[in-house]
């Protein structure tokens, strides 16, 4: 931006008087108006004029309660210097220990240099009820938090027995396969002190919605239900706790596709078998 | 130096600023009494809302308060002091509730502000009828200018608009509007400067 020159400059004082110019031309003005007096006589009468436009403004009265409040508050600003000065005064000492007025007075001060900083309570109500919207709005995100925590607290513990089933003594791992199809497999982690086993499976196709997976164990020759599972999309599934029938000649564990909630007896033909054998 | 507006008794705005630099509370309270109407009226005018003309007025007459000592006579009269600090008052605070954008909350509560204070007046009736004259002065001297020179007066100072601001308002040139704001400025002073609210040294 060129430099204007000193007649353009002069034609910014009325708008400079209104508070009109851009902060680029206000610089440049009133570098201007530091160097002439008749530019400052000039603004003056433009400053002048502009405060009478208030007057144009359709005549209001304050409330009669206003004079008491405007003495007031000038009351209370007594205990700010008058002039800047570099250090406040210290405290009285002691002042603190009997929670003096002047404690008080400057307490109100510092609420009055609130005011001054242009927060009336409505704008501060304003603010306070916003705060307290993100802080529900925090609160409730920190329960979901809390929940998912729990959740996941509860998967660790779950996975912990799991791995301490998988890891404690004895414990006897069982493949079921598909005939013909090698991906499908599952993997029957089966614990023969306590008759319980953990169930893994994998790639196994996703069943028809209102199907599930149904595991059953061939005991003296009969399938036994057991447990019913349905698999990830990626065809996965862990089922850590399965109940072994504790009685009896156990000779295999197969799978079957049945209508969701399981049944006591195969309805379709078996999918994946693998053999137990008690030793 | 005289001061035009009050009774010749009463000590002029420029003593009471002397007097309040000096700590004494009452001479706020004189210029109160002379001005606080002004200040109200203007900072309505800008807030649009009782409430916050009220804060305005407090805010003002505590920054007089505080910043007597350094007011400069060489700038201007103390009333005109006293009403561009309300109006820069009034515009930050609407500017701040705008950057907000509280629209909902300001329409209600302007509905809860809807009938107009109408306090007593407790000044000086000298004081009251040297400001009738004057405003009349004022609406008659706006009144003789140019619509568009006082259209963009009107936005610079009651909307607080600067010269591009209004450019882009009105879709107007820039170049129009600071001849606008000149020669309005230039024919208002004119008209005006025997209604001043003191007169210059």
């Amino acid at each position: 931006m060129s430099t204007p020159d000193e007649s353009s400059v002069r034609d910014l004082a009325a708008a400079y008087a209104l508070g009109a110019l851009s902060p680029e031309e206000t610089r440049a003005f009133e570098t201007y108006l530091a160097t002439s007096p008749e530019a400052r006589q000039e603004v003056a009468e433009l400053r002048e004029t502009a405060a009478l436009l208030a007057l144009s403004a359709p005549n209001a009265e304050p409330a009669p309660g206003l004079r008491a409040r405007v003495l007031e508050a000038v009351s209370q600003s007594k205990l700010r210097p008058l002039s800047p000065s570099p250090t406040a005064p210290p405290p009285p000492v002691g002042a603190t220990r009997r929670a003096s007025p002047i404690l008080w007075a400057a307490l109100a001060a510092s609420l009055l240099a609130a005011v001054g900083l242009g927060l009336r309570a409505g704008r501060l109500a304003d603010e306070l009820a916003r705060r307290r919207a993100d802080l529900a709005e925090r609160d409730s995100t920190i329960a979901e938090q809390a929940r998912t925590l729990a959740a996941q607290g509860q998967r660790l513990a779950t996975t912990d027995s799991t791995l301490a089933s998988l890891l404690s003594p004895g414990v006897q791992l069982v493949q079921l396969t598909a005939n013909g199809d090698p991906d499908p497999q599952i993997q029957l982690f089966w614990d023969r002190r306590h008759n319980t086993a953990v169930l893994h499976a994998s790639k196994l196709r996703p069943v028809p919605a209102g199907r599930t997976y149904q595991l059953w164990f061939i005991k003296d020759g009969k399938p036994v239900p057991s447990v019913t599972f349905d698999v990830a999309p990626a065809g996965e599934a862990l089922v850590p706790q399965v109940t072994v029938p504790s009685e009896g000649a156990i000779s295999a564990a197969a799978v079957t596709e049945e209508p969701a909630g399981g049944s006591p007896q195969p309805t379709t033909p078996v999918l994946l078998v693998g053999t137990l054998a008690r030793s | 130096m005289p001061n035009p507006g009050p009774v010749s008794s009463a000590p002029a705005d420029r003593d009471l600023i002397a007097q309040a630099a000096g700590g004494d509370e009452r001479a706020i309270g004189q210029l109160y009494d002379r001005y606080a109407t002004v200040l109200y009226t203007v900072a309505y005018r800008i807030s649009g809302q009782r409430a916050d003309a009220e804060e305005v007025v407090i805010e003002s007459f505590a920054q007089a308060w505080r910043d007597a000592a350094r007011f400069e006579p060489g700038r201007g009269s103390v009333a005109g002091w006293l009403t561009m600090i309300a109006r820069s008052r009034a515009l930050d605070l609407v500017r701040a509730r705008s950057r907000r954008e509280r629209i909902t909350q300001t329409a209600a509560a302007d509905l809860l502000d809807a009938p107009l204070a109408m306090g007593t007046w407790r000044g000086d009736p000298a004081d009251a009828l040297d400001r009738t004259e004057r405003r009349r002065q004022v609406r008659a001297a706006l009144d003789d200018l140019s619509p568009p020179q006082r259209q963009a007066i009107e936005l610079a100072f009651f909307e607080g608009l600067s010269q591009s601001e209004i450019a882009a308002r009105l879709n107007e040139p820039l170049g129009t509007v600071k001849t606008r704001v000149r020669l309005g400025m230039q024919k208002l002073r004119s008209a005006l400067r025997p209604f001043f609210f003191e007169q210059g040294p």
